[in-house]
C-alpha cells in the first residue's frame, strides 16, 4: 500500500485483509491445486499399480488427449459441441431470467407456472433427448434442445426466488419517492436480485455442460459425446477418460466466466455475504 | 397545511373467523406549514400506519387526507419519508442513494449530484461519498436517509422512528442535528416516536395515541422556545421539559394499568 498514509475519513481500503490472508494457502487458489494434485496423484497411483484393463493411469489420458489434440482429432467435435453449449447455454439465459423475472414478479403467473417448472426440474432431464430427437432430427438441434432443458428450470427458480425476496422495505422507499413500475423494475428489483440470480446462472452453467455432454452421449452423431460413444465401443477408456478430463476442464472454465461476471456485476456486496472464508 | 379528517382503517383478520385490527379510528388532525409534530404512543397503536397513510404508501378505509387542500392519493413529491429500516440501497454508493430520489425525477446526473454533495456534507458525511452503505455505522447510514429525503426539497418530511433503531448517544446527537437542519430549511415534519423525551425535545406539538383501536388522545403543546438545538442540555434539564413529559407518562402509565387490569380481570373470569 503506497501514499496511504494520510488519514482518510473512508475505510482505506475497501476489504481490509487480516495479515494471514497473504499466505496463499488460505485464499483459495492453494487449495484447489493441492486438492487437484491430490486427486491425480491417487488416480495415477491407483492405474499404475492396480492396473486394471480399463482404468488406465493419469499420464496415459492425458498424454492421449495431447495426441488427439494434436492430430486434429478433437477439435471439429469440441467446436460442435461448444457451439452448441453457447448456443443453448444463451437461450437458456434470456428465457430463464424473463420468466423467472414475471414468475417473481406477478403473483398470477406464478402460480399458472410453478408446477411445469419443478416438474421439469425434478424429471430427469435425459428423458427428453429422445423426444428431441425425434422432433429435430439428427444434427445440433436437439442437442441444444437438451442443454436448454438441462438449465432453464433452474434459473427459472432462481430468478424467480431472487425477485421474491427483494426487501420489501426498499420497494417501498421507492415508492414513497414516486418511483412508477418500471423504475421500480430497474432501479430496484433488478440490481437487489442480481446476485440470486447469478447464483442460479453458475449452477445452470455446470449443467449446460452435463447437458451437452449426456445429449451428444445419447444422440451419438455429433460432438465430443459422439467421440466417447465411438472409444466407448471399442472399449478404449483412454480416449474415453481423455474426453471426459476435457469435459471437466470446459466445466470449470463455464463456471469460472460466470463467477468472474457475477463478482464483476455484485462487486456491491461484502466481502463477508459471500461466504465463510 | 396537512388536513386528516376522519381517518380510519382497519386491516383484515388474517384467518377467516379472526376479526380485523382497527389501526385507526376517526383520527382528526390538522398539521400546520413549517410545524414539527411529533406522535407519540405504546407500540401498535397506528402512529406508523397514520404516517404511511399521509406518505400515501396504503389505502384508508374512510376520511381523507388533504394537503393544501388538494386530496392525496399515493406518494407525491412534496413529501418524502425517512424509514425506521433506514432502506438504503446496499449496491449503490452513499452519493447515489442521495440522488435516487432527485434523479426518479428526471433531473440530471450533472445537476443532482452538486446538490447530494451538498447535502451529504450538511448531515456530516462529507468524504463518504464514494463508501458503500454497509461501510457506515448504523447512525451514519440514516444520516444519508436524512440527506436522500432533503435531497428532493420536500415540503412535508414523514419520519418513521428513523432513531428508534439507534444507540442513545448516537440517537442524542442526530436528534441535535435534526433540529438544526430543521432550524435552517424550515419544512413540515411529522415524527413518529415511542420515546416521550424525544416526543417533547424536539416537537411544537405531540400527538398522544392510544393502541386498539389507534386514536388520537390527546394533542400536548410544548411551549419551549426555538430554536433549541443551540442549548439543548439546557432544554433537556428545563422544568418545562420536565412537566410535560410527566404529563405524557401520567396518561401512557394510566392506559397501560388499564390494560393490565383488563387482562387481569381476564384471567380471573
Amino acid at each position: 500500500m503506497s501514499g496511504n498514509a494520510m488519514v482518510s475519513p473512508r475505510v482505506s481500503q475497501r476489504h481490509p485483509r487480516p495479515p494471514w490472508v497473504g499466505l496463499s494457502w488460505a485464499t483459495g487458489a492453494g487449495p484447489t491445486t493441492i486438492a487437484l494434485l491430490v486427486g491425480i496423484g491417487f488416480w495415477e497411483a491407483v492405474g499404475q499399480l492396480a492396473g486394471f484393463r480399463f482404468f488406465p493411469p493419469f499420464s496415459a489420458v492425458v498424454a492421449r488427449l495431447f495426441e488427439m489434440i494434436g492430430n486434429g482429432e478433437i477439435l471439429p467435435p469440441l467446436m460442435g459441441s461448444l457451439q452448441n453449449l453457447a448456443i443453448g447455454f444463451s437461450i437458456s439465459v434470456v428465457v430463464g431470467i424473463v420468466v423467472g423475472l414475471l414468475m417473481g414478479a406477478y403473483k398470477r403467473v406464478e402460480v399458472a407456472l410453478d408446477v411445469y417448472v419443478y416438474a421439469l426440474l425434478t424429471a430427469p432431464s435425459l428423458v427428453f433427448a429422445p423426444i428431441m430427437f425425434s422432433i429435430f432430427g439428427l444434427g445440433p438441434e436437439p442437442i441444444i434442445g437438451v442443454i436448454i432443458i438441462y438449465t432453464v428450470f433452474i434459473i427459472i427458480i432462481n430468478t424467480a426466488s431472487a425477485v421474491q425476496t427483494v426487501p420489501r422495505t426498499l420497494i417501498e422507499m421507492g415508492r414513497s419517492y414516486c418511483a412508477n413500475d418500471r423504475q421500480i423494475f430497474w432501479r430496484i428489483i433488478l440490481p437487489s436480485a442480481l446476485p440470486m440470480i447469478m447464483a442460479g446462472l453458475r449452477l445452470a452453467g455446470a449443467r449446460a455442460v452435463e447437458g451437452m455432454v449426456n445429449g451428444e452421449l445419447f444422440i451419438a452423431a455429433v460432438g465430443l459425446g459422439a467421440v466417447i460413444s465411438r472409444a466407448g465401443a471399442r472399449f478404449d477408456a483412454t480416449t474415453v477418460l481423455a474426453v471426459l478430463v476435457l469435459t471437466l476442464f470446459i466445466a470449470f472454465i463455464v463456471v469460472r466466466v460466470i463467477m468472474f461476471i457475477d463478482r464483476r456485476a455484485t462487486s456491491w456486496l461484502p466481502e463477508t455475504q459471500r461466504g465463510l472464508r | 397545511m396537512i388536513e386528516i379528517r376522519g381517518l380510519s382503517k382497519s386491516f383484515a383478520g388474517r384467518r377467516r373467523g379472526r376479526s380485523g385490527v382497527q389501526a385507526l379510528e376517526d383520527v382528526n388532525l390538522t398539521i400546520e406549514d413549517n410545524e414539527f409534530l411529533t406522535v407519540l404512543g405504546p407500540s401498535g397503536c397506528g402512529k406508523t400506519t397514520l404516517l404511511r397513510c399521509i406518505a400515501g404508501l396504503v389505502s384508508w378505509d374512510e376520511g381523507e387526507i388533504l394537503i393544501d387542500g388538494k386530496q392525496i392519493r399515493g406518494p407525491g413529491p412534496e413529501r418524502a419519508m425517512v424509514f425506521q429500516s433506514i432502506a438504503l440501497m446496499p449496491w449503490a454508493t452513499i452519493l447515489r442513494n442521495v440522488t435516487f430520489g432527485l434523479e426518479l425525477r428526471g433531473v440530471s446526473r450533472s445537476q443532482a449530484e452538486p446538490r447530494a454533495r451538498e447535502l451529504i456534507e450538511l448531515v456530516g458525511l462529507k468524504g463518504f461519498e464514494t463508501a458503500m452503505p454497509f461501510e457506515l455505522s448504523g447512525g451514519m447510514q440514516q444520516r444519508v436517509g436524512l440527506a436522500r429525503a432533503l435531497a428532493v426539497e420536500p415540503q412535508v418530511l414523514l419520519m418513521d422512528e428513523p432513531f428508534g433503531a439507534l444507540d442513545e448517544q448516537t440517537r442524542r446527537l442526530l436528534q441535535e442535528e435534526l433540529l438544526q437542519i430543521w432550524e435552517h430549511r424550515r419544512t413540515t415534519v411529522v415524527f413518529i416516536t415511542h420515546s416521550m423525551e424525544e416526543a417533547v425535545l424536539l416537537g411544537d406539538r405531540v400527538v398522544l395515541m392510544s393502541a386498539r383501536p389507534g386514536k388520537i388522545e390527546e394533542i400536548v403543546p410544548v411551549p419551549m422556545p426555538r430554536p433549541r438545538s443551540e442549548h439543548i442540555d439546557t432544554v433537556e434539564g428545563s422544568a418545562d421539559m420536565h412537566r410535560i413529559t410527566q404529563q405524557l407518562w401520567g396518561r401512557l402509565r394510566e392506559w397501560q394499568v388499564d390494560v393490565g387490569k383488563a387482562r387481569g380481570v381476564a384471567a380471573a373470569s
